[in-house]
């Protein structure tokens, strides 16, 4: 296959581009949008000779592969933008020790949280850690620039960032693949030397302030490399009206802006591929060829701001300019662009007359999709487990009558903010902090507060993060309870296999470690049900409220209906009895589509009654026990 | 009629703590649950309609309407209700001695409905300690089960919902003033697009001045006893102003004025004292331990009386004038009180009128009420 010209997605070029650099050790944790880099490599490894592995959380992924590079062995590890944050502690004294074997690390960002609960950036922490950072703009250039990336890395010494965002990652373009090396080496960590001996010696960031000069020194060798680095081009003519500076995906937007434009021969275009630290020479000779800057980039203006202090420092040779980004609101700071966006703002920098989507094309747009398309919710699967976790956690709560609320936390049981998971969850922030959050609410018992706390977590997630909180929880007396919604598999990314799975990510058989285990051993009080026993699940969910005195937790066990390992079937054939079904009249009131709403259940208007929709039900039987009437009936299939 | 839906049951009653746990709305459907003494709703309900609100003794209680209805009789501010006798009644030899509490004739009417073939079961509030669990009996042991005072408000018609809905009846139903009261708007509110009348056949009210709220019941008797030591409780007649609480290592006194706190606004409301809307009412006989006062108010109510007492299940004495003045004049003593309490919150209005109320009475009732003119 290689040399011959193959569509790939982001991805899957950055897969290629780490193979074709002779990668050994990969290491990540799933987040949309970067989980198939891991997934991927995961898929090459046997072929290839690679160690892969999904770890329990980024930081440790980013430990995992540190390891391989200080044996010798290129590595890489890739997360979501807030992995990063996960990560960035040991990131910070590892780019103090330096490391040896090329190491990169890919972060894929979601501009407008497409998959995500923010829109963070996480380019700050190359600025804040004073690592090198590389943005690809297309998929050529995601695998080149990986492939580049390792070799970065080994001549400066230090970890090499790398940033994709969703519409790179998860979307495909034109890749011509090269050779990938055999792999060869024995991989060994040589300590003998002196503390100061980086080659040989022990490996911290330790003394901080000579490591910290060499890592600076690392750093400004990088610039140089990045003021002819090929990443970088120039295109447009040589005095244009306004320079637009861009970097990443970015840059095809500004390209489709200003071909729709027609303003090519007006504005000459600086894509970068080195964001930081930004080499200056590069920077002013293209500073020079005019008066007006417009800084292209997504979300927060991490490019404009350094683009604005390098313009101050070179003041005295460029003059002053006028810039354009999103200080100034010509390019919004949330959200993905695209190339409207950017035309709009080309538009009215130029002064061209040129509507992006004009006023009837938005009138006759909403006169018709309406009837075009159906106004959804975002839903949980028919025969999601989470939904009956959620309805018997509502009457629980409901039952109990003190205000008591949920503790969210990441995962696909995030959606029970909205309608779907009734809007039981009443905070929502990051990986763990549903468990520590209630912690801290069941302490303020002794401020007056009265309503019960509860937190929930994935299975992944409790692994992840949720395992301190709840030992902060034991350990402090906080009278909270942890819901551990275990559906077996990080389903919300992919099924890829965690902590709790037989099976690590090359396949191989390893220990499941189990949740219920760790629970009791920390002392907590574990109840363990099935969440489609609505009845015992209600009770088990009353008895956590009722027992204000410590941290308890309850395992609602049900395999994920899509998981792998259900292979597709339906436990049940389900039925509605149209004589014994109430519909909309008092004594139900469409209980069942209205209130529970899964997808698998339809309203028929005209009968009055309900109906199970055959090829949407995944014969999960839930519904047989929320009917009042018993008019939903459940039959073991054959 | 002013019938409602769910919503508005919560706006009228829930929200302003009227809600007296009868469970009326309790498993009609499935959104009105019992839980710890409250009832709550566990999901929204949109119906502009309900049962739930139509049959909901605190609020559309038109009083005026409900006599007409049932007694055909104007709702009056005098008396107790319409009634044939007033006797002394007691536990005959039928019913085993030391299994009842006071004049035990409450089980003995119900074991003789029962043997009677007048009902196939009860519906009666059973529970031990402070836990009041709605139960349908069939049999007599089950009835002598059950036997005993509660002295908070138990979600008991629950039970008769769930008797009702699978298919359950003709039933006796054991009820306190709020809950046949309840079983009354019933009567006159049918339902007919969820089938025929109901399955009750027979309403045994009992008497009652006021209940306790269960949950703060628990929560003071908790900073005394342990909760699960508790057996049963009393309240003796006056002058003894105290709620004994019998326990397994022994026995407690609490003063009347000490819980006063505790008792719903509901009550407060409540204008009916002897289970007016019941087929008899019982209630207890002060200055005569053991015994009964027993009100029977209509034909049916004489005729298992007087079976009752055939068989062996009841003994009946004659009720002295005296007491029933007595009596008579405490019945309109809470019913002038507690509608004036009414009116005073805003609470009464007339029939007919759009502004939803708590309790409804003639335009005449009303004025005499608003007077303070009342008994």
């Amino acid at each position: 296959m290689q040399g011959q010209r193959r569509t790939m997605m982001g991805n899957q070029a950055i897969t290629q581009g780490a193979l074709e650099a002779g990668v050994r050790v990969a290491a990540g944790y799933p987040g949309t949008p970067s989980s198939e880099i891991i997934q991927n490599l995961a898929g090459a490894a046997d072929e290839h000779g690679l160690y892969v592995e999904w770890s329990i959380n980024e930081k440790v992924s980013l430990e995992v592969a540190a390891a391989a590079s200080l044996a010798g062995l290129r590595s890489l590890c890739a997360m979501k933008q807030n992995g990063v944050n996960v990560a960035s502690d040991f990131l910070l004294h590892l780019a103090g020790s330096g490391i040896r074997a090329g190491m990169v690390l890919v972060h894929c960002d979601d501009p407008g949280a497409l998959s995500s609960v923010n829109e963070g950036e996480s380019r700050h922490f190359a600025r804040m850690l004073e690592l090198p950072q590389l943005e690809p703009s297309d998929f050529q250039e995601a695998k080149d620039m990986t492939k580049w990336a390792f070799e970065l890395s080994e001549e400066i010494g230090n970890v090499v960032m790398l940033r994709s965002v969703t519409r790179l990652s998860h979307a495909s373009g034109g890749v011509v693949p090269g050779p990938i090396p055999q792999a060869q080496g024995k991989a060994r960590f040589d300590h003998h030397g002196t503390l100061l001996d980086k080659g040989h010696g022990p490996v911290s960031s330790s003394p901080v302030t000579y490591k910290h000069r060499l890592q600076q020194e690392k750093l400004a060798r990088a610039v140089e490399l990045f003021e002819d680095s090929p990443f970088n081009s120039y295109v447009g003519p040589e005095a244009p009206e306004l320079l637009v500076i861009t970097s990443s995906i970015c840059n095809l937007y500004v390209k489709e802006a200003l071909a729709l434009l027609g303003a090519a021969d007006r504005v000459g275009v600086l894509k970068l591929g080195t964001t930081w630290p930004l080499p200056p020479k590069l920077l002013q000779r293209n500073l020079e060829r005019c008066g007006q800057v417009l800084v292209v980039e997504e979300v927060i203006p991490f490019l404009e701001e350094n683009v604005k202090i390098a313009a101050a420092e070179m003041a005295g040779e460029i003059g002053a300019k006028r810039f354009f980004g999103k200080r100034d609101g010509t390019i919004p700071a949330q959200g993905e662009l695209n190339p409207d966006i950017v035309l709009g703002a080309l538009a009215s920098i130029l002064d061209i007359a040129y509507q992006a989507r004009p006023e009837e094309y938005d009138r006759l747009a909403q006169e018709l999709s309406p009837q075009a398309t159906q106004d959804r919710e975002l839903a949980f699967c028919p025969g999601c487990p989470h939904r009956a976790s959620f309805w018997s956690l509502k009457e629980a709560l409901a039952l109990d009558a003190r205000d008591g609320f949920i503790c969210g936390d990441i995962g696909c049981y995030s959606l029970a903010m909205r309608p779907t998971g009734f809007g039981m969850l009443k905070t929502l922030h990051a990986m763990g902090s549903g468990a520590g959050m209630a912690s801290g609410f069941g302490q303020l018992g002794r401020f007056g507060m009265d309503q019960p706390v509860m937190a929930v977590s994935g299975d992944s997630t409790f692994y992840h993060a949720v395992i301190p909180a709840l030992i902060n929880a034991v350990h402090q007396k906080s009278p909270m309870s942890l819901v551990v919604l275990d559906n077996s598999g990080t389903a919300m990314t992919g099924f890829q296999p965690h902590p709790g799975t037989e099976a690590n990510a090359l396949g191989q058989s390893v220990p499941p470690v189990d949740i219920e285990a760790i629970c009791r051993s920390l002392g907590a009080e574990v109840t363990v049900c099935d969440p489609f026993d609505l009845e015992a699940t209600q009770a088990a969910a009353l008895a956590l409220l009722a027992d204000q005195a410590t941290a308890k937790v309850l395992i609602l066990r049900q395999l994920c209906a899509l998981s792998p390992q259900r292979k597709g079937a339906k436990p049940y054939e389900m039925r509605v009895d149209p004589e014994k079904c109430l519909g909309d009249q008092c004594g139900c009131n469409r209980l069942c589509t209205r209130v529970f709403g899964c997808p698998g259940l339809a309203w028929e208007k005209q009968s009055g009654k309900a109906r199970i929709d055959e090829v949407i039900c995944a014969g999960c039987g839930v519904c047989a026990s929320v009917c009042p009437q018993g008019a939903i009936i459940k039959s073991e299939r054959a | 009629m002013n019938t409602r839906g769910p919503r508005q049951l919560l706006a009228e009653v829930q929200q302003p703590g009227l809600c007296i746990g009868c469970g009326s709305c309790v498993e009609l459907c499935p959104y009105f649950r019992s839980h710890g003494g409250k009832t709550v709703m566990l999901h929204d309900c949109d119906l502009p309609e309900g049962r739930c609100h139509a049959w909901c003794p605190k609020t559309e209680l038109d009083l005026e309407n409900l006599a007409q209805e049932l007694w055909g009789a104007p709702y009056s501010s005098r008396g107790m209700g319409p009634h044939l006798a007033v006797v002394a009644a007691k536990a005959g030899p039928r019913l085993e001695a030391g299994s009842y509490q006071a004049g035990g004739t409450v089980s003995a009417l119900v074991c003789a409905a029962l043997e009677q073939g007048l009902v196939q079961g009860a519906i009666l509030t059973g529970g031990r300690g402070l836990d009041t669990a709605p139960t349908l009996a069939t049999t007599l042991e089950e009835v002598t089960a059950c036997a005993g005072s509660k002295f908070t408000a138990a979600p008991t018609l629950a039970a008769l919902n769930r008797a009702q809905a699978q298919g359950c009846g003709p039933l006796a139903v054991v009820a306190t003033p709020c809950q046949a009261t309840a079983l009354a708007q019933r009567r006159a509110k049918p339902w007919p697009q969820r089938g025929a009348a109901g399955p009750v056949e027979l309403v045994i009210g009992l008497f009652c001045n006021w209940s306790l709220d269960p949950q703060g019941l628990a929560s003071f008797l908790a900073q005394r006893v342990e909760l699960d030591s508790i057996r049963s409780m009393d309240i003796p007649p006056p002058p003894a102003g105290v709620l004994q609480v019998q326990t397994t290592d022994g026995s407690l006194e609490i003063p009347l004025d000490d819980i006063r706190d505790l008792i719903p606004t509901a009550c407060a409301i409540c204008p009916d004292m002897t289970s007016e809307w019941a087929d008899l009412s019982v209630g207890m006989y002060e200055g005569r331990p053991g015994w009964n006062t027993l009100v029977v108010r209509n034909e049916k109510a004489r005729a298992l009386t007087e079976a009752a007492v055939e068989a062996g299940w009841l003994v009946v004495e004659e009720f002295p004038q005296a007491n029933k003045e007595h009596l008579v004049f405490a019945a309109q003593g809470k019913r002038s009180r507690n509608l004036g309490a009414a009116l005073a919150q805003g609470l009464l209005g007339v029939s007919g009128e759009e502004q939803p109320k708590a309790l409804r009475v003639s335009p005449e009732l009303y004025q005499v009420v608003e007077s303070g003119e009342v008994a």
